[in-house]
């Protein structure tokens, strides 16, 4: 079943190949029939049960130790739902008169098959496949659908991700050689237990991977280019979705890997976190495009994840799941927007961009939904920012109370970027140079409306994906304190926070 | 009126030498384009309506409801006033403007009045779901007319005289004659009193005013659809004869008080139309301010706002009609009351220009913009008729003072916030 989700999309992108006339419907259908499945599996999962379900595995290449095993738990469950809704919804806000259609649909749908199957993988050698795999279809979308300076920001991207690709990689060689293993199936490599020293050096190799893919500073130079030089569509995946693949890998295979490894390199990631989320709060502000803004602002913001998965206790790494699911959710409804607002007046600058709330002549709908997005961004209560934060922060402050407290800072930074852009770019006089703006169309408001649902639905009832999480992190940490004495420190019951988790 | 001085004085060398040309050819500052007059003599006929509401509902305070403290009706007006015969209009006119029409308020505004745009409710419904025509937007532009004060003329400088105030000071005691509260406040605050008196004496003003513009509109529309208009200059000649043709209408105030006639601002005052209320109106409403609310607002520690009176550039023929929509503030008063009425052709029109009906009021904003543009025309040639020498006349120094004349009234057009530019475009909505 796991399957289907994955090779839905990837049966999509031959049949565009087939069927070329209808490449916009090809990749509708598919990626719905995708998300269809995705919310079927999520209906049938057993969030009581913490270990893997709706296991597929097929002996594939047996001397590499490559097997094709899937597995689904209630860490991936989310980010799986998120990759699916939101490859239904970036080919909903493709322009529809995109050139070459047919190769630009099919290379999304790879993507998010790509994606998918990194989620659902559990052979090491699976993962960095798929891993790798989202890498020329997103290269080929830059460099071909992308701005003007598409050629650099691809280019920049390509090097970056192989690097992180090829870190990855290494680590995870290593790895199974000193643990012999014979295999990279994630069950045999976590029964293993390496030396402490041994641990540290593999989590290092693979925190720089994920890192870079995150991307931490100092290696986030390629995020703002990609973001912004990328169509709208591609930068909803980017930002929304394939971000995620690296606080994931952080959280499966370094927090659930390397239990002992990870409390010494703890607090130098809260470190890491913090600086990145003020570096990217206060360059967010210097930012006159608007989706460069947004763009730092996806730094900062995945920072808070960072540092609630280097707290290491149940209620910060349910934070960071979570945010994880806000983040996504309200980048790609950024990225929608402003993909509207530069397509019906041709700018991304503040410096023309003025009065769009006008009712009349302007985009009041588009403008309406940047309050309410910016609003969940800043951390508004009633909204799914909100919740990825406070439960974020509310753990890592048992671990790093000043950084939290940095942290917590920053996030006032967030209003200040976006209360510029408001003011800017919404209130005021409609530009008279901009004054016969094309009306936003019906069917370009539907992706906006269903991220902005679910934005205000899971910030008034997050049960709805804590439920299907809880125990999956919960057990990913309790697991953590068995092999660790100096981890349990930072652990957390997650007995103590019974009621902040049913908010 | 296609007249041409092309061959007696060279070309003229300014910035807007089209339309000076233009204007000593006999023409409007707006091009003349079968699009342009469809658009002006639609809004004519659309701004008709409600002013037919205006002038009446003008007077009504003027001449009844006068120094109510709580004027909470005073925009109910009774059938005595719906009834009025308009001086310009009916059988029994003093000077038939509008040939077809009866004397009493058009049909059409009293279907309006009965229904609104939503349901046949009861009145005080229709009002506070201004569900109804827009009084503040006449208020509002009697109060730019008399905040404008010192404009020239003979009847603002009338209402700082003694005699004036004599006679405002009957009105006022026999108005609240058995009250002594509020004679009391006259004791201790005579002036306050006095400056609403004048203030009525603008409604009045306005209101005269009005009673000839709307049937004169009426009647254009009436012309169009009859095929007898078929220019923008016609449409302007026929505004610059009716100008002539009521310029001495006598403008007054007249308060009426348990029957009893006060005469605040006597007939025999000989204040007249034309330069009473007419060019004071243009001045104040045209040029200076134009009671759009929402479309701008300005920053006076930004020195947006003129230190002078004079140099206010704030009317219609310098506003920009898309409002600012933050503060979701409708796009005027007006623009909603003519909405009302708009002659299905203007409809039709607006429905395949922009975004159609979604923003038809800042389309119909802009169409007001053009006709207002042709009624300056007509004043502005109304005045050269009155004050210098026809545009056929054989002696070059009298062409030369004319176009002087013109260039002169142009200038005013020379900032870059007025829209005399815009309007020589169809393509500005």
């Amino acid at each position: 079943m796991l399957s289907s989700i994955i090779w839905l999309p990837v049966l999509g992108a031959l049949l565009i190949g087939l069927l070329p006339n209808s490449s916009r419907l090809i990749a509708g259908i598919t990626a719905a029939a995708s998300l269809a499945v995705t919310i079927v599996i999520a209906a049938m999962f057993n969030y009581q049960d913490a270990g893997l379900q709706f296991i597929e595995h097929l002996s594939w290449i047996q001397p590499l130790g490559l097997d094709y095993v899937l597995g689904l738990d209630g860490l991936s469950l989310p980010l799986v739902i998120l990759n699916a809704l939101l490859l239904f919804l970036a080919v909903q806000s493709t322009n529809k008169e995109v050139d070459r259609p047919r190769l630009f649909y099919a290379l999304l749908l790879l993507v998010g098959a790509a994606v998918m199957g990194a989620f659902l993988a559990h052979n090491l050698l699976l993962f960095f496949l798929f891993y790798e795999l989202e890498l020329i279809p997103l290269y080929l979308l830059i460099t071909i659908w992308g701005g003007e300076r598409r050629g650099y920001a691809a280019t920049k991207f390509l090097i970056y991700q192989a690097l992180s690709g090829m870190v990855l990689l290494a680590g995870f060689l290593s790895w199974a050689w000193f643990a012999k293993t014979g295999d990279f199936n994630y069950e045999s490599l976590a029964a293993t237990h390496l030396p402490a020293n041994l641990q540290l050096l593999f989590l290092c190799i693979i925190l720089l991977g994920f890192g870079i893919k995150m991307p931490l500073v100092p290696f986030h130079t390629w995020l703002p280019d990609a973001y912004v030089e990328s169509s709208t569509p591609v930068s909803m995946l980017l930002g929304g979705i394939v971000s995620k693949l690296g606080t994931y890998g952080l959280i499966r295979f370094g927090l659930g890997l390397f239990p002992d490894a990870w409390v010494i390199v703890a607090p130098w990631l809260a470190l890491i976190s913090v600086v990145t989320a003020v570096y990217g709060s206060i360059i967010a502000i210097a930012q006159t495009d608007i989706k460069k803004t947004i763009a730092y602002s996806s730094v900062a913001h995945l920072s808070y994840v960072l540092l609630a998965i280097s707290a290491g206790n149940s209620l910060s790494v349910l934070g960071a799941v979570y945010q994880m699911v806000a983040h996504g959710l309200i980048l790609a409804l950024l990225f929608n927007l402003v993909g509207i607002i530069e397509a019906k007046t041709g700018t991304r600058e503040l410096a023309q961009l003025h009065g769009l709330l006008n009712s009349q002549r302007g985009l009041p709908f588009v403008g309406t939904m940047l309050i309410l997005t910016m609003m969940a961004s800043a951390g508004i209560p009633g909204m799914v920012g909100f919740v990825g934060e406070f439960l974020s922060f509310q753990g890592s402050y048992l671990a790093f109370p000043v950084i939290t407290i940095i942290c917590l800072g920053s996030t006032g930074l967030t209003s200040v970027y976006f209360v510029l852009i408001i003011n800017r770019a919404l209130f005021g006089k409609l530009e008279e140079n901009i004054i016969y703006l094309p009306k936003v169309q019906g069917y370009e408001r539907v992706p906006a409306i269903i991220l902005a649902i679910l934005i205000v639905l899971l910030g008034v009832q997050p049960n709805i994906v804590i439920s299907h999480v809880q125990v999956t992190t919960d057990a990913l940490v309790a697991g953590v304190s068995q092999d660790s004495n100096t981890l349990a420190l930072l652990k957390v019951n997650q007995s103590e926070f019974p009621t902040g988790l049913s908010l | 009126m296609t007249i041409t001085t092309a061959t007696k004085i060279p070309p003229s060398t300014h910035e807007f030498a089209t339309v000076i040309h233009r204007l000593e050819a006999g023409g409007a500052m707006l091009p003349d384009t079968p699009e342009n007059l469809m658009q002006i003599i639609g809004l004519y006929k659309a701004y008709a309506v409600p002013m037919d509401f205006y002038w009446r509902d003008l007077l009504y305070i003027a001449e009844q409801v006068f120094l109510d403290p709580l004027p909470a009706f005073k925009y109910f007006l009774p059938q005595e006033y719906l009834d009025l015969a308009n001086h310009y209009a009916g059988d029994d006119a003093d000077l038939r403007i509008w040939q077809k029409g009866a004397a009493s308020a058009h049909p059409e505004l009293l279907e309006f009045m009965e229904k609104g745009r939503s349901a046949k409710m009861p009145k005080i419904f229709h009002h506070l779901l201004h569900d109804r025509i827009n009084m503040e937007f006449a208020e509002a532009c009697m109060q730019a007319m008399y905040w404008q004060r010192g404009m020239g003329g003979q009847f603002d400088p009338y209402l700082d005289t003694e005699e004036y105030k004599q006679n405002a000071d009957r009105a006022i005691k026999a108005y609240f004659k058995g009250n002594p509260a509020m004679l009391g406040l006259y004791k201790l605050f005579p002036e306050m009193f006095i400056e609403q008196v004048r203030q009525m004496s603008y409604y009045s003003n306005l209101g005269l005013f009005w009673e000839v513009m709307a049937p004169v509109f009426f009647e254009m529309s009436d012309l169009y659809d009859a095929g007898k208009i078929k220019s923008v200059p016609d449409a302007m000649n026929f505004l610059v004869n009716g100008i002539f043709a009521v310029a001495g209408r006598p403008i007054y105030h007249h308060v009426y008080i348990r029957g009893e006639l006060f005469e605040i601002i006597p007939k025999s005052c000989g204040f007249t139309w034309l330069y009473e209320a007419a060019l004071p109106y243009v001045e104040a409403v045209f040029y200076r301010t134009a009671p759009f609310r929402g479309t701008k607002s300005y920053n006076a520690q930004a020195e947006q706002v003129p230190g002078e009176q004079k140099d206010f550039h704030y009317g219609i023929l310098y506003a920009d009609v898309n409002p600012v929509g933050s503060a979701g503030i409708p796009p005027t008063l007006l623009m909603d009351d003519m909405y009302h009425f708009l002659p299905q052709y203007l409809l039709d029109y607006y429905e395949q220009h922009c975004r159609g009906k979604d923003d038809m009021l800042i389309q119909l904003g802009v169409s007001f913009q053009r006709s207002m543009y042709c009624v300056t025309s007509a004043v502005i040639q109304a005045l050269r008729g009155a004050l210098l020498y026809p545009l056929d006349d054989p002696n070059p120094l009298h062409l030369q003072a004319n176009r002087d004349f013109f260039e002169s009234q142009i200038d005013r057009f020379k900032r870059p916030e007025a829209r005399l530019r815009d309007i020589q475009s169809q393509e500005y909505r």
